[in-house]
């Protein structure tokens, strides 16, 4: 199976800086890829440094081990090993510098190898799975909001109105850095997109999938999101990663 | 603390505190908000406020129509289940109109943060 990767993160039109960090490699010789979103929070000084160590230790300590052909059993304990170093290194900067001591972030990874993707995350940036018609959410969200949904407190379509949506209940940069963890079967053609809340908020999972339909290309595809949130007045960073698989 | 304040023609004449765990409101003399008017069932509505299970130091309020007549409305829509309200809704008991205000959801942050 062969990949193509693409990948932006976009200010959105409010905001005054990006706190978003994205980044991915594809091994062309293992047929492997890796693929980060992150969301940084906490001050934008603090959400722009979260964010970019998150995604860099992530990509140091795992692009490595796509060209080593690492068995597939070893990858869930290498990824968290990646993510324990990651909050090691923000807890480190947040010892440092005071006024940072609140920053955090989200982070959603794909580890994508023959026709299954490894996938792992904390917070509230979310991986999706395309197929032909349909668009599956392959995470969950780690938020209160989320928590009352499933215990029934409130609906769904309620959620966007609760005043603490955006609180998580868990994120890198916090006491416990353990992701939870997920895999999912590809098929020729299927897409992984990897992407922060900022898209959700911006655009309607709607209108993603005929959006990248009549993408000619996996970069248009990435183009037609990131453009359809701005057109909508993005107020949050807008951050995607996708895959298409052929 | 959050409170039900009776508008008419917008107007504010009544401000009612939600300060126990569950408030009855309703046209019989048994209930804690009474309001004595043709279009409210005798026992109405209940709000309930409970501290929110994850995030500490909150408290969420929910209302239940309690199969009156006339129905609860928030925001004009009419309410089948229990709905959480937040500050600033609309709530219509019958054809009575209030207006939820939950001080503390004011000074809540906007923006993502961590819950530690």
């Amino acid at each position: 199976m062969e990949y193509m990767v693409s990948g932006r993160t976009d200010t959105g039109t409010l905001r005054k800086s990006n706190q978003d960090a994205i980044d991915w490699c594809v091994d062309e010789r293992s047929g492997q890829a890796l693929l980060v979103v992150a969301d940084g929070m906490g001050g934008y000084e603090g959400g722009e440094e979260a964010s970019r160590i998150a995604v860099d230790t992530v990509m140091e300590m795992l692009a490595p081990a796509l060209t080593e052909g690492m068995p597939p059993e070893f990858r869930r304990e290498r990824v968290q090993s990646a993510l324990d170093l990651a909050s090691e290194r923000i807890e480190v900067r947040k010892v440092q510098a005071p006024d940072l001591a609140r920053m955090g972030t989200t982070i959603v990874l794909a580890w994508v190898s023959g026709n299954s993707a490894l996938l792992a995350h904390i917070g509230d940036s979310r991986c999706y799975q395309l197929q032909q018609d349909t668009l599956h959410c392959m995470t969950r969200d780690d938020t209160v909001v989320q928590s009352m949904v499933e215990d029934g407190s409130i609906r769904e379509q309620d959620a966007p109105n609760v005043p603490f949506r955006n609180v998580l209940t868990r994120a890198l940069g916090a006491a416990d850095a353990t992701a939870t963890f997920g895999e999912v079967s590809l098929a020729s053609g299927d897409q992984l997109l990897l992407c922060s809340d900022g898209l959700m908020e911006a655009l309607a999972e709607e209108e993603w999938h005929t959006r990248l339909l009549q993408a000619e290309s996996v970069q248009s595809g990435v183009n037609a999101l990131i453009e359809g949130s701005l057109e909508k007045g993005a107020k949050d960073n807008v951050s995607v990663v996708l895959l298409s698989t052929v | 603390m959050a409170s039900l304040s009776q508008l008419v023609d917008s107007v504010v004449v009544t401000t009612f505190d939600i300060d126990q765990p569950e408030v009855s409101v309703g046209r019989r003399a048994d209930n804690d908000i009474r309001i004595d008017e043709i279009s409210v069932s005798g026992h109405h509505a209940v709000i309930e406020s409970v501290p929110n299970a994850y995030l500490e130091g909150t408290v969420d309020y929910y209302i239940t129509d309690q199969s009156s007549t006339n129905g609860t409305f928030v925001n004009d829509l009419r309410i089948s289940g229990r709905q959480r309200l937040n500050s600033q809704d609309l709530v219509r008991i019958g054809w009575n109109e209030f207006r939820f205000v939950d001080e503390d959801e004011n000074a809540m942050e906007k923006t993502a943060y961590i819950l530690d």
